[in-house]
């Protein structure tokens, strides 16, 4: 059926959601990608700075202290301590307190002897901890230094003699201060970084999302396309190549639109003709039937050769009302102007007084248990009539088996015919084994399809107008071959059961069964 | 028989046919070709039967139905154009007690006639007072009663409510009241039941809304209750 909408098939022109589905992989790279490089910065950063900032604390330091210590084993000492220094004149002399309240170093004063007099209480035994090569550096006349941790804090150490022959005096400044003030700088670096990262986070986000919005839009914009909304546009409002690329986006859309507005008002205009042509000639059709049917009870009445007209006029018009009827029906469907009106069916009791008025010579195969389902008993009645008519019609001798069953998926109607060489409708009119020509069998269902052109016979809209009606019953309609011969016509129907109405007495089926037996026997 | 009967209906070729195939079958026929002469006609001639075309220029059929009810029980069949579903029921809903679906053949056209005027004549041995919750039914004088105020119905209202008030408690399945009351074999339009029950509900029931005399047994079909 080429119904308008299987223009814009949606399946034809909807791609999946290929471009929504990608975003957050695109928006995920980019956020990587930022962050990445904004912590290796970071972390670059932080480690120079970390270094220089360390290195110029101590240069710093070191310079301070062999200023001072110059100074001191230069000048202060020997004018201090004239002449050979000991314990006694070192101890009288209170320098080593100086030194302490001068600034914020300890001293050792070494004499060779393994017995070091010591500023604090701290120092003893510190000077064993120094490195040996520190020695001969200081027996030489030069002032040393070393990085070491004294007493359990890190310390610079100068030492020196004031003299040749003179004891070495080791002064430790504290170097503890360096390394908090490096801790801190390396707890603000991490925290500065962290908020960094963060900051880069939102920004790649914001960003990317602005990459990504024409991108998001037009992936919107071709599913509401693919939808049938078919006047859906992108926004192309910048210049850059995303504009572009909408803009040329929106052509091929707005192409695409009025080919599809043409098309569908060609067929809409089509169909319009079509049902107001059938609607026209309902008028006089409904003269000629009514006619048409005095004239055939008369027919005996007629002299032979007129009567023989009058038969041949009485068939014509009886095709024509099928024709026009059936035209009728179909663009009513055509303009969606159908509308279900259900009820709860016995569809057994409705076969089998559709089979008794339409073709009493089919076997009918019903199931124990009444089927009712909630549908449009109408609609049931036209597409089994239907049905029926085609067998009447296309397999006239054939014997014609009816059946209802119920399985799981709900209920089936099936009308086999069983007719040899019916079941393979196209020109050669053979071979129809199983697996047979399905495609020809769709076509039963095309709108003026006819099984067997040279048998003429049926309005070739009844399978059509049959399977609209089970589309609209949320059900379906298929023809497949019978394995002897013949064809089977399918009607699937979903099985809906409604809920019972607000004055109905709630009775299991059984009762139900009971109480409306009585009015199905025989009139008193 | 010799029924009179008043066709209204616009297109002159069906009007005709339609007279020659009813007098053929034994009716007089008085014909209307539109709505206002069709109502002029029906109130200086007293029909028996309306057949009324929906369709039809100036005053609509749907109103001639109506302004036939306001003060007749006549039997009225419409002629619709057929799949107009929509049309099936308002005209019911007008009045209607029936209608043929355009086109029509002339035997088909005929026995719905006759049943709707068979419909009304009741068996006259059929003497019957029935009772059904506060309605005295006399179907002798095809008349009902609630409290000794008449209840006008239409025949076909009165026959769906006899049939039911006769066998109090017993489900009747919409087929069974389409024969009995309109005389269809099978495959009757079952919305004639339901409008019909709808009509009936509304001139009898207390509160139509809230069903007790008449009830509905979804899925099967309708009851007398109290």
């Amino acid at each position: 059926m080429a119904a308008p909408g299987d223009v814009v098939e949606p399946g034809a022109l909807a791609s999946p959601r290929v471009g929504e589905r990608r975003a957050p992989g695109i928006r995920a790279r980019i956020a990587i990608a930022v962050v990445t490089l904004v912590a290796v910065t970071a972390i670059v950063l932080g480690v120079g700075a970390v270094a220089f900032v360390d290195a110029s604390l101590r240069d710093q330091l070191r310079a301070s202290a062999l200023r001072q210590a110059d100074y001191d084993l230069g000048t202060l000492i020997p004018t201090a301590l004239p002449g050979r220094i000991d314990r006694a004149s070192l101890n009288a002399s209170g320098l080593l307190e100086t030194f302490r309240l001068r600034g914020d170093v300890e001293t050792i004063v070494d004499f060779g002897d393994g017995d070091p007099v010591v500023s604090s209480f701290d120092l003893v035994g510190a000077l064993a901890g120094f490195p040996p090569e520190l020695r001969p550096i200081v027996d030489g006349g030069q002032i040393a230094y070393l990085w070491a941790s004294v007493a359990g804090r890190a310390s610079l150490v100068l030492a020196g003699h004031p003299a040749a022959g003179q004891p070495a005096f080791y002064f430790v400044h504290d170097a503890s201060d360096i390394d908090g003030a490096i801790a801190q700088l390396r707890i603000a670096l991490l925290v500065g970084s962290l908020l960094l990262i963060a900051l880069a986070l939102a920004a790649a986000r914001t960003v990317a999302r602005g990459i990504l919005r024409p991108i998001v839009a037009a992936s919107r914009a071709a599913g509401q396309i693919a939808d049938g909304q078919l006047d859906a546009r992108v926004v192309a409002a910048s210049g850059d190549e995303f504009g572009r690329w909408a803009a040329e986006f929106n052509r091929m859309a707005g192409t695409l639109e009025t080919t599809i507005e043409r098309l569908r008002s060609a067929e809409a205009r089509n169909r319009r003709f079509v049902a107001d042509v059938a609607h026209e000639l309902r008028t006089p059709l409904t003269g000629l039937v009514a006619e048409a049917s005095l004239l055939r009870g008369e027919l005996g009445a007629l002299p032979p050769d007129v009567r023989r007209a009058a038969e041949l006029l009485v068939a014509d018009v009886a095709r024509l009302r099928s024709l026009v009827e059936d035209l009728l029906e179909m663009s009513r469907f055509d303009a969606s102007a159908e509308r279900l009106e259900t009820e709860p069916v016995d569809l057994g009791r409705r076969l089998a007084a559709l089979v008794a008025s339409r073709l009493p010579a089919a076997t009918l195969a019903l199931p124990d248990e009444p089927i009712v389902i909630e549908t449009d008993p109408r609609r049931v009645d036209r597409i089994v009539g239907n049905l029926l008519d085609n067998a009447r019609v296309h397999a006239p001798d054939a014997p014609v088996s009816v059946s209802l069953t119920r399985d799981p998926d709900g209920v089936r109607v099936a009308v086999a015919d069983h007719a040899p060489g019916v079941g393979a409708p196209g020109p050669s009119g053979s071979a129809s084994g199983p697996g047979g020509p399905v495609m020809d069998l769709e076509l039963l269902f095309e709108r003026f399809a006819k099984a067997d052109p040279a048998r003429p016979g049926g309005t070739g809209l009844g399978l059509a107008i049959a399977r609209e009606h089970a589309e609209l019953l949320g059900g379906s309609l298929r023809a497949t071959a019978e394995p002897g011969g013949g064809l089977r016509f399918e009607l699937r129907l979903p099985v809906t059961e409604s809920l019972p109405a607000r004055d109905e007495p709630v009775m299991d089926r059984r009762d139900r069964e009971a109480r409306s037996e009585p009015t199905r026997s025989p009139r008193p | 028989m010799d029924a009179r009967i008043l066709v209204v209906e616009d297109d002159p070729s069906i009007r005709e046919i339609t007279e020659i195939g009813l007098r053929g079958a034994g009716f007089s026929v008085i014909t209307a070709a539109d709505g206002r002469d069709g109502l002029t006609r029906f109130r200086a001639e007293a029909p028996d039967l309306v057949l009324l075309d929906v369709m039809l220029p100036g005053l609509d059929g749907l109103e001639v139905a109506r302004e036939i009810r306001r003060d007749s029980t006549v039997p009225i069949v419409m002629l619709t154009a057929r799949g107009d579903t929509l049309d099936v029921v308002v005209g019911l809903e007008a009045g209607a007690d029936d209608y043929v679906r355009k086109p029509f053949e002339l035997p088909e056209l005929v026995a719905r006639v006759r049943a709707a005027l068979r419909r009304g004549r009741g068996g006259p041995s059929d003497a019957a007072r029935l009772r059904l919750g506060p309605l005295a039914i006399d179907v002798a004088a095809r008349t009902v009663t609630r409290d000794g105020t008449l209840v006008p119905l239409t025949r076909t209202e009165f026959d769906v409510l006899a049939e039911l008030a006769r066998r109090p408690g017993q489900v009747f399945t919409r087929e069974v009241l389409l024969e009995r009351v309109w005389g269809y074999d099978f495959l009757g339009d079952s919305r004639l039941v339901d409008v019909a029950v709808g009509r009936l509900r509304a001139k009898v029931e207390p509160d139509p809304a809230a069903p007790t005399l008449i009830i509905t047994i979804r899925g099967v079909g309708y009851r007398a209750g109290a």
